[in-house]
């Protein structure tokens, strides 16, 4: 073998490097499509999808290493074979999204390749024919095309990602305003706000909604009555019992809420607050005590101490501290840790579900869930409450997202 | 709220739908009546069967009449006790049960109380007690049921009896036992009955109010013994001088007080409960019954199934959540990526949504007629099969929780300093091998706890399952459905069957498996730790 330049032995063209990432992930997305069809039970599609997954492996094998020509002379049937199934594929189905969608994942990777291996400066490479010009050509090239392949990836496999969150919410959308009651249909077909009149119009609606908003800001005011002192007290001062305790609220996040749930439920049958608002505020209050405590404790730990003792100095009491300096100057936070309870409180489950048997003491996510019973569902009425329930709470939550998952963070995990 | 019986007895209804059929094609031809209307929903239960039942229904000759007596001493409360007497006979396969509060000559006037199926009864289990509405006997013992819930009496049996239950006290109630054949035909002409009159006069009555008192001296004394603890630590403080914290027992005391009334004392009822016999009948007196309510637990046919799901579901869906969790925070921290914001908000929505609501989305999504169908061009029903139902209901709760994981280690991606990595390009260190030697290890002290804490979220999430499944699909009379975890079949057990008692020992015994499993965790992370 001839000597090679360090150019040479460095190089290795980008779209290259490109191509050993995304073949195996179009393979993976491949085998995805190949479990769509096997559902379908079309059984040409699946021979097809499952010839391109080979398909892939192999190519992904070949793939050039600059040192000979046989790699290529191999791989690029392979990618015009994939080529020509992608095509068949498009012509053969459905102009339908999801097969669209298929097909483009075996058409645009095959294609890519069969560009790469053959033309400029990476086919040449393929080729075997790269000398220390195209080498050093390369390395400067390769640092322009490197970082622009790598975003196409990335935002290749965001949108993905996003599409896979979006679908739902689009769904939700699409059957809101849709007449009757049709779960699948055309996106975006039809429109009517029918839903909305029947949902805002019925009274359930509105005793739902009365119900989880008492709960919800009743839920709040207790949690924050309760937590902020015992947060305080955390954070400033050394007394006795205080690991202990610390060790206790940390403690009880971990508990199942399964083990408290049916003494939970005697003991609020026998204090006779079954079916009560006040009922859920306590419990959700006394669920949230713990997280909020913490969080809260995190949050005075930021307070400069100095600041506190330079007002006992001035003669301020201890409450006086408290109520004058600490809350005013940590409010942004705690108005975070009150947020967070009122989200727990709006959309807890399983507690209301338990303690609510008549549909007066229903709080929303129990009414709507009770829209959607084993038979007779109102799924086009039950889109359009919930739209209207998760609007402002998806709002507050982007608002406030970094300093919510900041101060969860500090209460879960630091803990 | 599901009553007992619903979804898990739902493959008796259609046993009974196979009976009924018959009854129901011919008096929709003749009368309208309520009866008719009810048979005709079962009719469309039971499917095709009807016109096959038709045609065999006055072919059949008139069978032995039973002879039914109603016994007046045996009365209970909203229950009439029923002898029947009858000649064996090949042709009978099975009884009906009709009644109606006034005297009937025709079935079209009355209602189906119960059906009795003549069939071998060798290898049938034998019902728990308490878990049904009627009871019956037959040659002194009581009757079994079948895999579908229904009674069962022996072929050469020539005696029943039965407690019919939901009878109005005080009103006079007419009783016939009609015989079926084996094509679910009636052996006998359904428009000449002669029921037989009874009645029970067990008044209605309140149960007197539960004694709450136990309960309110707990509370009382949980609260007293709490604020005693507390007063106990700041007279220590004060003798020891620390006078800066006067006040902080104070602070800490409604917070501690709470908890240990609405968290520590009812864990402690919990475990209490878990010996005791309560359930929906008996509540403020229950009695001390020893170890049998775990006895019951560990007896339970698909205790094991259930337990091996739960694992499944919960290391499954961690596995996933870190995994995806990770990825998309290494994809969300690479530097320059445009839109970040952008991506990292709509990322965060099943985050934001409330949970309830996109597992009923999804739910929704799913159905035959849903959109996941109308995308392939199918009509699967996703929650049928025990397989698929699992699988959906874990790539769901998978969907659900990856935001969470990835805003978690995205905070933790971002703590790490950049330095490191700066250098490792300088040297020219390989993508993989920066995430392998740098990335992977510095993120461990947050993976661990994270991936911990996910666990025991998921090992505890209901909502997933209950909104989509409810534990369906149906495995056998009286078990945890197919896609149950602990948590919803312990749900099931308190609040569908009623049984307080031992739910509470199912919730210590789930309890138990969590603390270890986590321990085990620890224990072998740490090991690994000190290894590596």
């Amino acid at each position: 073998m001839t000597t090679r330049t360090l150019a040479e032995r460095w190089y290795v063209p980008a779209e290259i490097r490109a191509l050993r990432g995304w073949i195996p992930f179009a393979a993976l997305v491949n085998l995805v499509v190949a479990g769509g069809e096997t559902l379908r039970g079309e059984g040409d599609s699946l021979r097809i999808v499952v010839a391109a997954v080979v398909l892939f492996a192999l190519l992904r094998l070949c793939l050039p290493d600059g040192a000979g020509a046989w790699r290529r002379q191999v791989a690029r049937p392979i990618a015009l074979v994939i080529l020509i199934l992608g095509v068949y594929s498009l012509v053969e189905g459905q102009p339908t999204p999801y097969e669209l969608w298929a097909s483009t994942w075996l058409l645009v990777p095959s294609a890519l390749t069969l560009y790469w291996l053959s033309a400029g400066l990476s086919g040449t490479w393929s080729a075997g024919n790269g000398d220390s010009r195209v080498a050093e050509l390369g390395l400067g090239r390769n640092r322009l095309v490197a970082p622009r392949l790598e975003k196409l990836a990335l935002h290749t496999f965001l949108i993905h990602a996003i599409g896979l969150v979006v679908v739902p919410v689009v769904w939700i959308l699409d059957v809101a305003v849709s007449p009757g009651n049709i779960l699948g249909g055309a996106i975006g077909d039809a429109f009517t706000l029918d839903h909305f009149r029947t949902v805002l119009g019925g009274e359930n609606f509105w005793v739902w909604t009365r119900n989880s908003v008492v709960v919800a800001v009743g839920t709040t005011i207790v949690g924050l009555l309760l937590a902020i002192p015992a947060g305080y007290a955390f954070s400033r001062y050394n007394f006795s019992g205080r690991k202990g305790a610390m060790f206790v609220f940390m403690l009880i996040q971990m508990f199942p809420g399964i083990v408290i749930l049916v003494p939970y439920f005697m003991v609020m049958k026998t204090l006779g607050l079954l079916n009560t608002s006040i009922g859920l505020i306590i419990a959700y209050s006394v669920t949230a005590l713990p997280l909020c405590v913490w969080m809260l404790k995190g949050f005075f730990d930021a307070v400069p101490r100095a600041l506190e003792e330079a007002a006992v100095l001035d003669g301020c009491t201890q409450l006086e501290v408290f109520l004058r300096i600490v809350l005013p100057l940590s409010l942004p936070a705690v108005a975070i840790t009150a947020l967070f309870s009122f989200l727990t409180a709006w959309n807890e489950f399983l507690l209301a579900l338990v303690f609510n048997t008549s549909n007066d003491a229903y709080t929303l996510p129990v009414g709507l869930s009770s829209m959607i019973p084993a038979t007779g569902q109102q799924w086009g009425d039950f889109a359009a409450a919930s739209l209207v329930v998760s609007i402002p709470i998806v709002v507050l939550f982007v608002l406030f997202q970094k300093a919510l998952i900041q101060g969860l963070s500090a209460g879960s995990v630091k803990g | 709220m599901a009553t007992p019986g619903t979804d898990r007895q739902f493959a008796a209804a259609g046993d009974v739908a196979d009976v009924v059929v018959g009854t129901a094609a011919v008096g929709t031809a003749v009368f309208g009546t309520v009866g008719v209307l009810r048979s005709v929903i079962r009719l469309s239960v039971a499917g095709l069967l009807a016109c096959a039942a038709l045609s065999g229904v006055q072919a059949q000759n008139p069978g032995p009449i039973p002879q039914v007596t109603v016994d007046e001493s045996a009365q209970a409360y909203r229950r009439i006790h029923v002898d029947v007497e009858y000649e064996p006979n090949e042709a009978i396969a099975g009884f009906e049960i009709w009644y109606s509060d006034t005297a009937f000559v025709s079935i079209d006037d009355a209602e189906l109380h119960s059906v009795i199926r003549v069939a071998e009864t060798e290898n049938l289990a034998r019902e728990p007690v308490g878990g049904a509405f009627d009871e019956c006997w037959s040659g002194g013992l009581p009757l079994n049921r079948d895999g579908a819930g229904n009674l069962v009496v022996a072929p050469g049996a020539s005696n029943w009896s039965c407690s019919l239950s939901g009878m109005v006290p005080g009103v006079e109630q007419w009783i016939a036992v009609v015989p079926t054949g084996a094509d679910g035909g009636m052996l006998l002409d359904t428009e000449g009955l002669e029921p037989v009159p009874g009645r029970t006069d067990v008044p209605d009555e309140r149960t007197p109010p539960p004694d709450t008192r136990p309960v309110t001296y707990a509370l009382g004394s949980v609260i007293l013994s709490a604020i005693a603890l507390l007063s106990f630590l700041y007279w220590r403080d004060a003798r020891r001088g620390r006078s800066r914290s006067r006040l902080a027992h104070l602070y800490v005391a409604p917070a501690l007080i709470a908890l240990a009334t609405l968290t520590f004392y009812p864990i402690l009822y919990g475990m209490w409960l878990a010996f005791t016999n309560a359930d929906q009948t008996r509540l403020g007196d229950e009695a001390w019954v020893g170890l049998t309510n775990f006895l019951t637990v560990f007896a339970s046919p698909g205790l094991w199934r259930v337990t091996l799901f739960t694992f499944v579901w919960a290391i499954s869906n961690v596995v996933a959540h870190v995994f995806l969790g990770l990825v998309l925070a290494l994809a969300l921290n690479s530097s320059g990526l445009r839109g970040r914001t952008f991506y990292r908000t709509v990322l965060l929505l099943p985050w934001a949504i409330p949970g309830y609501i996109s597992i009923l989305a999804w739910n929704g999504m799913l159905q035959p007629d849903g959109l996941i169908n109308a995308v392939l061009d199918t009509g699967i029903d996703f929650f049928a099969g025990a397989t698929s139902a699992r699988i959906v209901v874990i790539l769901v709760n998978i969907w659900l929780g990856v935001p969470f994981m990835m805003m978690m280690l995205s905070g933790a991606l971002q703590a790490l300093s950049t330095d490191m990595f700066e250098a490792a390009e300088v040297d020219g260190v390989s993508r993989w091998d920066q995430f392998r030697f740098l990335t992977f290890p510095n993120l461990k002290g947050t993976l661990v706890p994270v991936s911990l804490l996910s666990f025991i979220w998921t090992f505890n999430s209901f909502n997933t399952i209950y909104l989509l499944t409810r534990g369906n699909p149906y495995v056998a009379f009286g078990e945890p459905g197919a896609t149950d975890t602990l948590i919803t079949y312990v749900f099931a057990v308190a609040f569908e069957y009623g049984r307080y008692g031992v739910a509470a020992a199912w919730s210590v015994v789930v309890f138990l498996m969590l603390v270890g499993f986590s321990w085990v965790y620890l224990q072998r992370t740490r090991a690994t730790e000190a290894a590596a």
